[in-house]
């Protein structure tokens, strides 16, 4: 056996571990499966052709994989979409102060069934506040906020019960909502597996990593089908994929008609919601004695 | 019910789990018993019982500790607030009746000669109040540190307080050595119905506290309408 | 992109050497790609997978009318533009 043929078989090992990383990686963003095998087969066609190693040609997997759920946008295209639907949550003249340092001036927020709103804005200029306001767990000093249908929160962390099993978590959140414990556990799971983790026979929440612990949170808040969703940031912890699953959760939330308001500093995915509410605040000119 | 019940079932599994906190508890009435042991029967019996009130009521004080994260969304998850805080005081009560049965049968066992009925009523009555006043310390006292720091002043008031002093009647296990004298010394029913009085009393307050505070914190704002 | 495939349809490595030949540089197939892709969404180009004169299925790529529309607007937006920069060079150079 000569160096050649050593080579090549190198390189089609090489090759196939990367065609499969990007097979993996295209489905876990949500690629059309048929579409998915295309790229891959296109890209072992270059590869081939030029006998260039993949990391040269392609770059690292999951990039690539990114650049080409970019190209070929959401799953769900914008032109598909129905209308969206009535409104489902409607806050009015919002004013919070905290000790006489104004917070939120008089804020509005409406946001219909099938339509995701992004609250964006510095730290501490009352993101959260507004959604705990929404959520009815913080009074504000003005304005009132009307919610047609039921709510689902999920907070910034917290909000999970230190020494039990995520399995528990949803029995006691479906419980809430009228649920069988099978029927939770099951629902519970099957959203899990929307956000690439199996919670069966995971440990208690204490032991859970950040953002495996923020997947549960998000899974608790949508459990019961809650019509109107409010999620505080809640990708903390969250690697690129999961940070791409979630999105693709929050898109199909949206398009089973959810009513959905999620904090983000992240402004990457501005294009892919409906309505963008920027809370940074205008600064006021500045008063001299 | 269901949603009561299911609260209680995953209180009792969190206190459960919480393995080195529930051992130092179950052998803190251990611990005061035998410290008592010698010297007068009386004395180790009164202290086995505050020893169980205050460990219920420090497994009380974790337990709403930890609840305060999850409850506002449990409350938004469809749950009212009184199905919130009798969840967890049914499973503290339950969990204070398995704290109390071995110590009961070891008073059984080691002590004759006092009234083991009344022996049983004080530990009925130290359960039902330590478990509302645990819950209650958390929720005026949201840092555990600061409630745990008023348990022990509590206890250790209870201590060295005379019983016949009015205002040691304001601590709530005041009851448990009224109950006890009557017990051990067989002194005449009055004191096991003072007791007895000051028990009920207690639990009641406590309890409705716990429901006045928890209904405070998880009321539904008046900026918020729901429309259907 | 479009005007290479004006000529004939063509695929995705045979497009990149194309282009390369012409001067724009190597182009690598992490960029290639999702620009092809870009272009099937947007209806410029139809794709098709076909068996080449020699060696396995490639994806062929055809411009669409539209694609040749785009294309025809952005070379006349491209001349005037290119017609302006160098009358302005030609000022420079008889200076």
């Amino acid at each position: 056996m000569n160096d050649a043929t050593n080579d090549v078989r190198e390189h089609a090992g090489e090759h196939d571990a990367w065609l499969a990383a990007l097979d993996g990686e295209l489905r876990r963003r949500g690629i059309e499966p048929g579409l998915a095998r295309h790229v891959v087969a296109e890209a072992a066609a270059h590869l081939r052709d030029s006998r260039q190693p993949p990391l040269a040609a392609f770059g690292r997997p999951d990039v690539y994989a990114a650049a080409v759920a970019d190209s070929v946008g959401e799953p769900v295209s914008g032109a598909r979409r129905p209308p969206p639907g009535p409104v489902r949550l409607e806050a009015r003249g919002i004013v919070k102060r905290y000790r006489r340092r104004p917070v939120l001036a008089g804020v509005d927020l409406t946001v219909r069934a099938g339509q995701i709103a992004a609250i964006v804005g510095a730290n501490g200029c009352g993101k959260s506040t507004l959604l705990r306001i929404c959520a009815g767990m913080v009074s504000p000093d003005r304005g009132r906020v009307h919610v047609h249908g039921t709510l689902g929160y999920c907070p910034q962390d917290g909000g999970t019960s230190e020494f039990l099993v995520p399995d528990e978590h949803f029995v006691l959140v479906g419980a809430g909502r009228g649920m069988g414990r099978a029927a939770a556990v099951g629902a519970g799971r099957a959203h899990a597996a929307a956000l690439d983790w199996n919670p069966a026979g995971a440990g208690q929440a204490r032991l859970l990593s950040g953002g495996t612990r923020q997947k549960l949170n998000l899974v608790m808040a949508g459990l019961g089908d809650p019509d109107v969703l409010l999620l505080d940031e809640p990708y903390q912890g969250f690697d690129r994929g999961a940070y791409v699953d979630f999105w693709h959760q929050l898109w199909r939330w949206r398009d089973a008609g959810k009513a959905i308001v999620v904090v983000t500093h992240l402004l990457d995915r501005l294009d892919r919601v409906d309505t963008v509410l920027d809370l940074t605040p205008v600064p006021e000119p500045e008063i001299r004695a | 019910m269901t949603k009561v019940l299911t609260v209680a079932d995953m209180t009792l599994r969190e206190i459960l789990r919480r393995r080195a906190v529930l051992v130092i508890i179950a052998m803190m009435p251990l611990a005061f018993y035998l410290s008592r042991r010698g010297d007068h029967l009386g004395q180790s019996i009164r202290f086995v019982c505050l020893g169980l009130g205050w460990a219920l009521s420090t497994a009380a004080l974790f337990t709403g500790g930890a609840a305060r994260g999850l409850e506002p969304r449990l409350r938004l998850s469809g749950y009212r607030a009184h199905q919130l805080y009798l969840g967890r005081l049914v499973a503290l009560w339950a969990a204070g009746g398995l704290l109390s049965a071995p110590y009961f049968l070891l008073i059984l066992v080691d002590q004759d000669g006092v009234s083991h009925g009344a022996i049983a009523l004080i530990m009925v009555l130290t359960v039902a109040v330590a478990a509302p006043f645990g819950l209650a310390l958390s929720a005026l006292l949201p840092r555990e540190l600061e409630g745990t720091l008023l348990l022990l002043t509590v206890v250790g008031l209870q201590m060295i307080m005379d019983p016949a002093d009015a205002s040691s009647r304001l601590l709530p296990f005041w009851f448990s050595r009224e109950i006890a004298t009557y017990a051990v010394d067989h002194t005449d029913t009055s004191y096991l119905a003072r007791g007895l009085v000051h028990g009920a009393v207690c639990a009641l307050v406590l309890t409705a506290l716990v429901a006045l505070l928890s209904a405070t914190r998880l009321r539904r704002r008046p900026h918020l309408r729901f429309v259907t | 992109m479009l005007a290479a495939l004006v000529r004939r349809e063509s695929y995705g490595y045979e497009l990149a050497q194309s282009l390369d030949a012409a001067g724009l540089g190597p182009i690598r197939g992490g960029t290639l790609y999702p620009v092809l892709l870009r272009l099937q969404r947007t209806g410029m180009v139809t794709a098709q997978w076909r068996e080449g004169e020699a060696g396995p299925a490639r994806k062929y790529y055809r411009i669409t009318e539209s694609g040749g529309e785009v294309l025809r607007r952005t070379a006349a937006d491209w001349e005037s533009f290119a017609g302006g920069v160098s009358a302005i060079l030609r000022e420079v150079a008889a200076r």
